[in-house]
């Protein structure tokens, strides 16, 4: 049977959701069920920074009868995440344990891009109206119960993502901090919003016009798909049609919202929350549509594991996405493109003609490619040391598609492009990254440092380089009428840790073609 | 002229005067001389039962209104203490036509065909009466307990709904005063006793008549002065009736002490019993005047259910009907590729509820089925479906199970057999709070070539194979993938998970059922406002919600055509002017029990056909957990339409409501006589028949086996 069944499992702030997918052929995926339960996990990590006793008892119950489903249903396959409530949970580790004891699920906790990273990949998913949307300039916003995430494209491309915490939990818990009165709450989120918003406006968003707003979220979204119908192509509210259901909000009482709107009646505060999240942003972007395809991290995930056994093709290049976020993050900080595409081009010159030796795949090539990027984006805050402040720069700037772990990688390897490389277990070594991610970075730093002596002198004098790989040596040619002399200099200090990476000894040749 | 309202109080029957008039339909049967003698025995029986239920529940529940002076108007605007006194009135006409029924046509018909009841035991001839004597010493005196009251022993618990006998009696040979006594007539022994008659025919005395003679062997040191057989109904251990207002259970709570638990509410009496004896009785029990039956005749009428089963009258009884085979589903057929070939309706009883035992046998044994999922309200004793549940568990498939624990007096035993199910590993969940489960619907998931498939039966009657064979129902086993996503969506709801984004095609109460119904008849309201084609056509139970006949008379009024088949309770009024003129309602009583519930909206000709589990009464649309189906396959809707429309033209077993709120046959005007479930009989069996020929046919050619099967269902 050519069928591979799946569970995705969602562990939200709000509410513990399963899908269960069919796949048959390539890009032929069903829904064969949906399990919501709702757990209010994330009021107890916002407000205590720890799930308490009852709400884990509640959440092992659940996901053991998870996992009683999942057996009926014979899956072959299962993944499960949690997000911003076990994410944010002081003892997570020992939460996830307490499950895999109890339940004999697996929970991995998403960092917060990879879960966007996720929910992106599930608007992509549908393809076509995806695709025609972002033909115009398209903001996503994905609003969880932590934090949102505004991401932009532009040309089709993503090019900027930021996260801000505007969750609808988190504001929900301030709102019943400050003891609000129900006519002020709006007034109130505004502010906040707004307050946090202006900045990001200065920062990403300048005098950008959006057309289009997609919504990733588990309030309105249900209701317009509900309303819209299951065609999700279809359900886009025009401007004014949102500003009705704002109306609605406003002026109903919450019974009468939970029976018109087909939603549960404590749901109705965070549908509201939602909505003037929604409303406002748009508004400063000066959004004429907005699309709520209804989409969840459950679909996410099964798209992930969908590509992962070769069952699902999306058209969207996601790579293309996270080079154009480096670009841009390159670009705030003033850093030159053209440097950047020389280097880009040396590095993966060499990465290429290295794969014997190297033995990294298409990922890894990302990284370097990201890290030749950046290689010196710290400039921009001190000349001196090029190393941290680069590297803090890329851990503190999002890129969504990266996981954690992977832009450790890629800011590691930008900042031992500059600094000292500290080998794995020494004392000042790197913290959180394991062996095998240890001797990428390893690997990947060995090339930039070569590519980096390459173009010393920020000339570009290197274009048409070619390599290749010749029993224990790499041969460059250069084909250039100009002096490498410096290059040389340069490359010759560089291509010892190379060499000691690879055992490879890197040669440097002019080749003067008339 | 004022616009009208739809909910004056004006437009409405009190829903229990309208139940009383159900009991006399069923009565009507009891007193039809076209009916076999037996059978109008049987329904006699029926009242009788009906009665004691409707005591227990309804008049109980009103009397708590009244106790706790909740005096909220009803529907057609009467407070409880109104609807109780009209109700005494109303039981008391109700009961005495029972028993003239019984004494002046049953029993004298009975004697005229060879079956003599002796109702006095002063009639019994002498050795008539020695063989009682000795068959009272030698089977009943052994399990009596005779009770006497005096100074030093209180005034026994007298048990609910038992049978007894009072007498009063006093000391030999002295002048004291008089004392009161009595002696339950013990239940485990039948209450009929046959007495010798040789071979003129068959004569019977009851067994109370027994006991009554024989009362001064119970009470030794006494003189008998009378001794008489009484009865009482309490309002004992029961909870409030679902049926009320929630506002009506914190009253009471509030009111707890002065409820009085147990009060008794109903007392039978013997006509004719000794008014020293009523009065000591009446005082102890703390009975009122106008709750005093005097019953000229043996009390408790359901012992001629039990004279229904005498051997040697078959002649007297209608002739029985063998449900039908289901021509889709032949015996010892695959279930699954037939329902995977086409969606396929079950009408039962006309047909055999054997293919849905099926169903979940072969999917308990089905290697593919990964999971079965099914709620029970009430199933039979020994109940097959319960063994293949567990029988699936045992071979690994999750099964879940609702078992609804509430379903009224059948607690204990369903406890019984739900305690078994969770034994053999189904997860077995115990209905949801504050809600009774009223869904009939099985799901079956099963693994195939090309996916997850789900197996969906859907019905309108509960899954028991006992009262399949006297309920008409409809069921429709399909395996539709949007009736297979809402029933796995269902499921999940009952198991305590959120409710689906949406549905495809069922509507669930109590979430979104009623506004449907509301939908689907304000509908036709438009249609007929704009001209077009417009009519309802709904067969239920019972009718008795508000806001659902509010919109029936608005619909009316714009001149929709709306014809109800309701059986038992209708609080909608016809005939008034501007309001339901165009709304008729019918009520079929016959041998089998009216039970499928079928709602046809005309839909601008392109009509729509439904069925479910619930009634139009708040309970069902507000507190159950209830599904309706669409049926969308054309030669289908036509099936249910044909069943629709065969009831409309009954005129034998049919009563129609008049504009007095009286219910009367269908005057049959010179046309032939035409009884749908009779018909309906008869054509089960034509398909039947036609069905087998066609395959007898069809296997003149051989049709060699290519491969060897290795499928498990032989």
């Amino acid at each position: 049977m050519g069928v591979k069944t799946f569970a995705a499992i969602d562990v939200g702030s709000f509410e513990l959701t399963m899908k269960i997918f069919e796949f048959s052929g390539k890009n032929n995926m069903r829904e064969i069920e949906r399990i919501n339960k709702r757990i209010d996990l994330g009021s107890d990590t916002f407000a205590h920074g720890k799930i308490s006793r009852e709400k884990m008892d509640e959440l092992c119950r659940t996901l053991k009868e998870f996992a009683e489903v999942c057996r009926a249903y014979k899956v072959d396959a299962y993944k499960a995440y949690g997000t911003s409530a076990i994410r944010e949970t002081e003892n997570s580790i020992v939460v996830q344990d307490q499950i895999a004891q109890r339940t004999g699920i697996r929970l991995e906790v998403l960092s917060n891009s990879e879960q966007r990273f996720l929910d992106y990949k599930s608007i992509a998913s549908r393809g076509e109206s995806f695709r025609r949307i972002i033909e115009e300039k398209t903001a996503i916003l994905d609003i969880g119960g932590g934090s949102i995430q505004l991401s932009l494209f532009d040309n089709d491309t993503l090019v900027s993502t930021q996260n801000i915490r505007l969750g609808v939990l988190r504001i929900q818990d301030y709102l019943s901090r400050f003891d609000a009165r129900a006519g002020r709450r709006e007034g109130i989120i505004d502010e906040m919003v707004l307050a946090q918003l202006e900045n990001y406006k200065k920062l990403y968003l300048k005098d950008r016009e959006i057309r289009n707003l997609i919504i990733v979220d588990d309030y309105i979204s249900p209701w317009a798909v509900k309303t819209m119908g299951k065609d999700n192509a279809a359900a886009v509210l025009k401007e004014d049609e949102f500003e009705k259901l704002m109306e609605k909000l406003r002026t109903r009482s919450a019974a009468q919202i939970s029976d018109s709107m087909g939603i549960p009646e404590e749901k109705v505060p965070l549908v509201f929350i939602s909505a003037i999240l929604i409303r406002r942003i748009a508004g400063l972007m000066g959004v004429e549509n907005i699309w709520a395809p209804g989409v969840t991290l459950c679909d996410g995930i099964a798209y992930e594991y969908a590509e992962k056994i070769k069952m699902f093709q999306g058209e969207h290049d996601f790579e293309q996405d996270i080079i154009a976020c480096a670009m841009n993050i390159s670009k705030r900080y003033m850093g030159s493109r053209k440097r950047a595409e020389t280097l880009e081009n040396i590095t993966t010159t060499i990465f290429d003609s290295m794969k014997k030796v190297h033995g990294l795949g298409k990922r890894q090539r990302l990284y370097l490619r990201l890290a030749a990027i950046l290689h010196d984006c710290g400039k921009y805050i001190s000349m001196v040391n090029i190393g941290t402040t680069s590297y803090n720069i890329i851990m503190a700037t999002e890129i969504i598609g990266l996981s954690h772990m992977e832009r450790e990688i890629v800011a590691n390897v930008v900042r031992f492009n500059h600094s000292r490389f500290t080998y794995y277990g020494q004392q000042d070594g790197v913290q959180g990254l394991d062996r095998e991610s240890y001797l990428t970075v390893g690997k990947l730093t060995a090339i930039l440092r070569l590519a980096n002596g390459l173009d010393r002198s920020h000339k570009q004098k290197m274009r048409g380089l070619k390599a290749a790989l010749k029993d224990n040596r790499l041969i460059l040619t250069v084909d250039t009428q100009e002096d490498i002399t410096l290059e040389k200099g340069f490359f010759e200090a560089k291509a010892e840790f190379f060499q000691e990476v690879f055992s490879v000894e890197p040669v440097l040749k002019q080749w003067k073609s008339l | 002229m004022g616009e009208i309202d739809f909910c004056d109080p004006k437009y409405y029957t009190n829903r229990e005067l309208s139940w009383i008039l159900f009991d006399h339909r069923v009565l009507n049967e009891a007193r039809d001389k076209n009916i076999p003698l037996f059978e109008r025995l049987k329904f006699l029986s029926i009242t009788a039962s009906n009665l004691d239920e409707f005591f227990m529940i309804r008049v109980a529940s009103l009397k708590d209104m009244v106790n706790a002076r909740y005096g909220k108007p009803d529907i057609a605007g009467m407070t409880p203490a109104e609807q109780l006194a009209a109700l005494d009135t109303a039981i008391h006409e109700l009961v005495e036509l029972q028993y003239s029924t019984y004494n002046r046509s049953l029993v004298p018909k009975l004697r005229q065909n060879g079956l003599q009841i002796i109702g006095r035991h002063e009639d019994l001839t002498r050795e008539e009466a020695e063989f009682a004597d000795k068959y009272f010493a030698e089977n009943v005196y052994p399990v009596l307990t005779p009770m006497a009251v005096d100074s030093s022993r209180p005034f026994p618990l007298i048990r609910n709904k038992t049978l007894n006998i009072a007498a009063l009696v006093h000391k030999k040979n002295s002048r004291e005063e008089l004392e009161f006594a009595t002696v339950q007539v013990p239940g485990v022994l039948s209450r009929i006793v046959q007495l010798p008659s040789g071979n003129k025919g068959k004569k019977v005395i009851l067994l109370e008549e027994i006991i009554e003679r024989n009362m001064h062997k119970l009470f030794l040191n006494y003189d008998i002065v009378c001794a008489h057989p009484f009865r009482i109904m309490r309002n004992a251990d029961l909870t409030i009736e679902e049926d009320e207002a929630a506002d009506l259970l914190k009253e009471i709570e509030k009111q707890l002490k002065k409820r009085q638990w147990g009060q008794a509410i109903r007392l039978e009496v013997e006509e004719g019993c000794d008014r020293r004896l009523l009065k000591i009785i009446k005082d102890e029990l703390h009975m009122e005047e106008q709750n005093i039956y005097a019953i000229d005749g043996p009390l408790d009428l359901t012992v001629l259910m039990k004279l229904y089963g005498m051997e040697g009258f078959e002649h007297l009884k209608a002739p029985g009907y063998t449900p039908q085979p289901v021509p889709e589903l032949p015996s010892g057929c695959k279930i699954f590729d037939r329902i995977r070939k086409k969606d396929i309706l079950l009408h039962h009883p006309y047909q055999t509820f054997e293919p849905v035992v099926e169903f979940i046998r072969q999917a308990a044994r089905d290697p593919e089925v990964l999971a079965i999922k099914q709620t029970l309200y009430r199933v039979s004793g020994n109940s097959p479906i319960i063994a293949a549940l567990a029988q699936a568990a045992e071979n690994g498939k999750q099964v879940t199970v609702l078992v609804e624990l509430k379903a009224r007096f059948d607690e204990e035993h369903n406890i019984v057999w739900a305690r078994m199910l969770e034994k053999a590993g189904c997860h077995v969940i115990y209905g949801l709070v504050g809600l009774k489960t009223h869904s009939k619907i099985t799901l079956v998931v099963r693994r195939e070539e090309d996916g997850i498939r789900r197996y969906v039966h859907l019905g309108t009657g509960n899954y028991n194979d006992a009262t399949a064979k006297l309920y008409t129902d409809i069921g429709l086993l399909t395996c539709s993938e949007y009736i297979g996503e809402d029933a796995t969506a269902v499921f999940n709801m009952l198991s305590g998970y959120s409710e689906p984004l949406m549905w495809n095609r069922l509507s669930l109460a109590p979430l979104w059922l009623k506004d449907r119904f509301l939908q689907l008849i304000r509908r036709e309201r438009k249609y007929a406002q704009e001209g077009r084609p417009a009519r309802i056509i709904a067969k239920m139970n019972a009718l008795c919600d508000r806001d659902i006949i509010a919109a029936l008379y608005q619909a009316s009024a714009a001149g929709v055509k709306i014809d109800l088949i309701v059986r038992g309770i209708c609080c909608l009024k016809v005939g008034i002017p501007g309001v339901s003129e165009n709304i008729t309602v019918r009520s079929i009583v016959g041998n089998f029990l009216e039970h499928s519930r079928i709602f046809y909206f005309e839909n601008d000709e392109h009509y729509e056909i439904y069925c479910g589990s619930a009634d139009w009464m708040p309970r069902n649309l507000e507190r159950r957990v209830e599904i309706l189906f669409p049926v969308e396959k054309p030669e289908l809707k036509e099936e249910l339409l044909h069943i629709l429309q065969s009831q409309l033209r009954d005129n034998v077993k049919a009563s129609v409501l008049g504009p007095s709120g009286a219910y009367e046959k269908v005057s049959r005007r010179g046309k032939s006589r035409f009884q749908s479930q009779e018909a309906f009989c008869l054509e089960a069996v034509e398909k039947a028949r036609a069905a087998v020929e066609a395959e007898a046919h069809m296997t003149r050619t051989f049709v060699p086996e290519t491969h060897h099967e290795t499928g498990v269902i032989g």
